[in-house]
């Protein structure tokens, strides 16, 4: 076996010295996930001296284990326990070289049309037209091997949604992923052992890397320096064995804040700046997800094979009640804990069947009801519950998934609720799903996209960002991530967000 | 019979759908657990005698629950925790373990209920108020986790778990930087 860890130069906190360090560059990105690693490649291109901060660790990919609890533990934020404040809503992220790109599930889609057509009437982004964005799609399609599934690499739990759908008359296709050569290990969201997912940390970063760019882990950007409408420098600190805290400064003449739609906001919000909208950590939207599984009569082994399969639903119409199904591998963690089997032997049988059970998780449009912020406590709040207007989105995504899998020949359905839930028939979808209802803490959600903290529009008095990415307020500070969408887009978003940066990049550039 | 606990600012309990709450097993860096956290006595024997009725696998092809160190494992999980999060999930346990006191079980906890009651008392909260499926739901997710981390306990049901290394399959190492990209 090929072992030799890809090559990526990373300054790691305990290779700084304790008095820290001082740099000067001319740009410095804060997070080095989707956007962040974009930005820095695009920038490092241009010729500029960039510098990264990232607050998670380095591990190369041969440290990688497979193992998805372990994988929580060490490349998830708050080890994968970042909640809303209900407690009902797990939402995930990376934290560590290479973002939520390294444990992210590879599906792609370019932002639905139907979507920039609403930031274009709705928040003023003419800019942002499809055929405007069509060649920044383009680029990191290529720069990262992103295509459809071939048909091996749709899985037995693949097809069966792609037949059920096909039943009904329902449009749905093999996914779409930025993987080249996948070993179809099914182990995605414990990030790639082999390289073979296309990920920040196996492309944009060691690209920048090579051009220069100076890239720390365990770095975590804390505080600003102003002067009038510039932030002078950004100051860090680098956390090393046994918890000694190291102090790093970065002057830059351009700052780039990537650290992703929980973190940004909240940077901007300890520092107090940029925020006469007041719409700094409003707007948050999720896409809350929920998982459903089909039992059949034979065995599926949904966890054997690529992450994401197929995917089934109107794609094109997010805003008119649209829905995703997408065909997902699930492990007995996450085919216990995302729906309810029940309690003693009906969980135990239900586990003994869960070869059998076919598998998907939902994504809906939901609306920007949400809000990030630093509570009295210190401590961040992600303040979010299910809108009602939402909440039938997801009663028709189940209803949707419900009867594709009983199209495609399961005999029973188990929904994603805190008490176990199944429908025993085709004929008994609608009165099952009629009778759920919204509410705190009754339905396993989680959330893979957060977004929508500090809104982009064209509007200084209602949105943080202005359409090229510069923050409103401030002369030389940028937001490229995930918090600047305006509304949410159903679909997977890191497409999205790579194309944003490398279009943020280019209006950077241009300006000089 | 009614058992309604008052509703109070029991906020935010981590709910833990996809797994930190597990020992890393194989081969990561250890995680420390910065708070010192130590599983009381009271709350592991809530941790088993939860996992006891959740988990009946004797006579199946399960892996006995006894042999999986559930209560470790959750115990190493919950060490993860910040601490404010934590305080609150030690709450809802006490909750949750005293409230069989309050609602009729002859005046005993949950740890001292037979099997059939704990089930029965599980499903009444189940169908309680919110703060009342978010503990109950929360047990069970850490039960979930403290069980199937083990590998063994998973590939009792046909999960493979780590397959590349086993495998053979080579890394690609990183992707080439794209000559010059042209200008959109
Ligand atoms: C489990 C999971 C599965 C997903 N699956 C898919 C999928 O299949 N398809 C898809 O399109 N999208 C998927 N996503 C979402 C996608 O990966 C994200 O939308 C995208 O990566 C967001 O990019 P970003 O730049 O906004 O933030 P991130 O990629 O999250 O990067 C932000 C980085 O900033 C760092 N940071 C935060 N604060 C600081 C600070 N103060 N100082 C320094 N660094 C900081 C963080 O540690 C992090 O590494 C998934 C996400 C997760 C978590």
């Amino acid at each position: 076996m090929n072992d030799a860890p890809p090559i990526l130069r990373v300054t790691q906190p305990n290779d700084i010295p304790d008095a820290g360090l001082d740099l000067v560059a001319d740009v410095v990105v804060i997070g080095s996930g989707a956007s962040g690693a974009v930005m820095a490649y695009e920038l490092s291109r241009d010729g500029a001296k960039v510098v990264v901060l990232e607050a998670g660790p380095y591990l190369p990919s041969t440290e990688f284990t497979e193992h998805t609890p372990t994988a929580f533990e060490t490349l998830y934020q708050d080890h994968g326990n970042q909640t809303n404040t209900t407690g009902d809503l797990i939402v995930l992220q990376g934290k560590c070289i290479g973002g939520s790109t390294v444990v992210n599930a590879a599906a792609c889609f370019r932002t639905p049309d139907q979507v920039l057509e609403h930031w274009r009437t709705e928040h003023g982004l003419e800019n942002l037209s499809p055929e405007a964005l069509a060649p920044y799609f383009e680029k990191v399609e290529r720069n990262l091997s992103i295509h459809q599934n071939e048909p091996h690499e749709v899985n037995y739990n693949g097809r069966l949604l792609l037949e059920g759908a096909a039943k009904l008359g329902i449009p749905a296709s093999p996914a779409t992923r930025n993987v080249k050569n996948c070993a179809l290990s099914g182990h995605c969201l414990a990030a790639c052992r082999t390289d073979r997912k296309q990920s920040m940390l196996v492309t944009y970063l060691p690209w920048a890397s090579e051009l220069g760019a100076t890239i720390l882990s365990g770095t975590r950007a804390e505080t600003f320096e102003v002067n009038g409408r510039r932030i002078t420098a950004v100051n860090a600190v680098a956390t090393g064995a046994e918890g000694r805290e190291k102090p790093v400064r970065v002057e830059a003449g351009l700052v780039v804040v990537a650290a992703g739609p929980i973190q940004t906001p909240l940077l901007f919000q300890k520092n107090e700046l940029a925020n006469s909208s007041g719409q700094i950590g409003l707007n948050f939207a999720c896409h809350p997800s929920l998982a459903v599984l089909g039992e059949h009569a034979s065995s599926i082994y949904a966890w054997v094979g690529a992450s994401i399969t197929a995917h089934a639903g109107d794609v094109e119409n997010p805003l008119l009640g649209g829905y995703l199904i997408e065909a997902a591998a699930a492990g007995p963690v996450s085919t216990s804990s995302s729906v309810d089997g029940g309690v003693g032997p009906d969980f135990v049988d239900f586990m003994q069947r869960s070869k059998n059970m076919q598998s998907a998780v939902t994504l809906i449009h939901d609306h920007n009801v949400g809000r990030v912020y630093l509570g009295d406590d210190g401590q961040k709040k992600i303040e979010y519950d299910l809108d009602d207007r939402d909440f039938e989105s997801l009663r028709r995504a189940l209803r949707g998934t419900a009867r594709i899998y009983f199209a495609a020949g399961a005999k029973r359905v188990f929904l994603p609720t805190t008490r176990r839930t199944t429908i025993e028939s085709a004929d008994e979808i609608d009165s099952v799903i009629k009778s759920l209802t919204n509410g705190k803490h009754k339905y396993r959600l989680t959330s893979y996209h957060p977004q929508g903290t500090m809104r982009m529009g064209a509007d200084p008095t209602k949105s943080v960002v202005a359409p090229d990415g510069r923050c409103h307020d401030l002369d030389n500070v940028y937001v490229p991530d995930a918090s600047l969408f305006p509304s949410s887009i159903m679909v997977n978003p890191q497409v999205t967000v790579y194309a944003m940066a490398s279009y943020i990049a280019d209006e950077i550039k241009a300006r000089g | 019979m009614k058992h309604r606990l008052h509703r109070r600012t029991f906020t935010k309990l981590s709910l833990l759908s996809g797994g930190a709450l597990v020992v890393p097993a194989i081969g990561a860096a250890p995680v420390r657990a910065s708070n010192g956290f130590v599983l009381s006595a009271d709350d592991r024997m809530l941790i088993e005698t939860f996992a006891e009725a959740m988990l009946p696998t004797e006579g199946t092809s399960l892996k006995p629950q006894s042999e999986v160190p559930i209560a470790d494992n959750v115990a190493h999980a919950l060490a993860l925790l910040d601490d404010p999060v934590l305080e609150q999930v030690r709450l809802g346990f006490k909750l949750f373990d005293y409230g069989a006191f309050l609602v009729g079980f002859h005046f005993k906890r949950f740890v001292n209920l037979s099997i059939e009651q704990r089930v029965d008392y599980i499903h009444r909260w189940e169908d309680g108020i919110a703060t009342q499926r978010g503990i109950v739901d929360l047990l069970k997710k850490l039960t979930y986790l403290g069980y199937w981390k083990d590998l063994e306990a998973a590939r009792a049901i046909g999960y493979l778990g780590p397959v590349s290394v086993a495998g053979g399959v080579p890394n690609l190492g990183n992707a080439p930087m794209p000559p010059s990209d042209p200008k959109p």
